[in-house]
């Protein structure tokens, strides 16, 4: 069924695709890997926008920080929510449309999708939680802010 | 012959008896979770999709692994076995890794507030999937079972190379799905005890799920091989004018 070249033609074959295969997917690894830490960068934190804020300016964006603590208030009526965004660095009034998600609240991790209008206040459309990965039973429940600060990096 | 084949379909008593072992397991792994196991601070009970979506997540990962493995053997010493065992894993991983999103948009929904975004961890568990339909897409269109093992074996690996990203995806990419709760290096466990035990064990479940069906499915591939290549055989049959007469 396939061809017989000398044992030792064989092995140096196989050697051969061997380096070269690994070679292969080592670049294809490596461009992965640069694709999605470039491109892919999920979400900007808002001292990241305070640095260039011309870089996103007329363009959608994603923003990710802590609900900062005794901000948020919630107009039912016009479901309309307002909280600060912040990273410890840098906050930014948020305006966001529609209903908080069930595990929003104070100095959870949020990604809001919108952009800033001309007073610098963000306008956002979609809300989405990013919760840290420490899970525990409520009854020793205090919140680590260092760790959920952590898991923003 | 035809006796003995059939002999050899019958599934073997003591399979029977590992899969009455797993589905009494799988309830309690069940009332673990579900029952026992407290809620999360933040999640309340939520949390409790996180052990069906976590430990098949992670047999998903085991079983792409394996058919890597038995891929690059094919590779290496071209026996028919080693492709047969590749199949058997890569279909395993096709399942898990297809319930891996299931399950996990059912748990981001209420807790991430969205059923899918493309972030780097989920856009490369979909790749994931794609490339192991790709698998089967592939040797589907190939009949020489040599070049079939081979051409698929390649993308197995591809896809096994996709998974270190895949894993450490939350560390090295900023993500919507959370990080790690248990880091491999020994620097800690982020989860309370209980949690942490119900997770393993239902990883445990999964992956006897995995093992049982790997071992069923190795015995039908066997089975499968030997009628293909008992087809070959008798499909090519030399004619008396020298030449190869298809039937």
């Amino acid at each position: 069924m396939r061809r017989a070249p000398g044992r030792r033609g064989m092995a140096g074959r196989r050697a051969l695709y061997a380096i070269l295969g690994v070679g292969v997917l080592g670049a294809a690894g490596f461009m992965i890997f640069q694709a999605l830490s470039t491109s892919l960068v999920y979400f900007i934190l808002p001292n990241e926008y305070a640095q260039n804020p011309a870089q996103f300016e007329d363009r959608r964006i994603r923003l990710g920080g802590l609900v900062a603590p005794q901000s948020v208030l919630f107009d039912d009526e016009r479901l309309q929510l307002t909280f600060l965004v912040t990273d410890g660095i840098q906050e930014y009034h948020v305006r966001h449309t529609g209903s908080p998600p069930e595990l929003f609240k104070e100095n959870a991790g949020v990604v809001i999708e919108g952009t800033f209008d001309a007073s610098d206040v963000f306008m956002s459309d979609n809300l989405l939680i990013k919760h840290s990965e420490v899970y525990e039973a409520p009854e020793d429940g205090h919140i680590d802010i260092e760790a959920l600060r952590e898991s923003l990096q | 012959m035809t006796t003995e084949t059939r002999g050899r379909w019958e599934r073997p008593m003591w399979m029977k008896a590992w899969a009455a072992v797993i589905v009494a397991l799988f309830a309690v792994g069940a009332y673990l979770g579900l029952v026992w196991s407290p809620p999360d601070v933040n999640q309340g009970n939520l949390i409790r999709i996180m052990y069906a979506h976590v430990s098949i997540a992670w047999i998903g990962f085991v079983a792409v692994g394996f058919t890597a493995l038995f891929a690059a053997l094919f590779l290496w010493r071209s026996k028919r076995m080693d492709d047969v065992r590749a199949v058997a894993s890569a279909e395993m991983a096709l399942l898990f890794s297809s319930l891996t999103i299931i399950g996990g948009m059912t748990y981001s929904r209420p807790t991430l507030n969205t059923f899918w975004t493309w972030d780097a961890k989920l856009t490369l568990t979909a790749l994931m999937v794609a490339l192991l339909v790709g698998y089967f897409i592939v040797r589907s269109l190939i009949d020489d079972p040599v070049r079939r093992g081979r051409v698929s074996a390649v993308v197995a690996i591809v896809v096994a190379a996709s998974l270190p990203f895949n894993y450490l995806a939350a560390e090295w990419f900023r993500t919507l799905h959370p990080s790690r709760s248990i880091s491999l290096d020994g620097s800690g466990v982020t989860m309370a005890p209980e949690m942490l035990m119900t997770l393993l064990f239902n990883t445990f479940v999964a992956g006897l799920v995995y093992a049982w069906f790997m071992v069923d499915r190795v015995r039908l591939g066997r089975l499968e091989a030997q009628l293909e290549a008992e087809r070959q055989a008798h499909e090519a049959v030399p004619s008396t004018e020298g030449g190869v007469v298809r039937v």
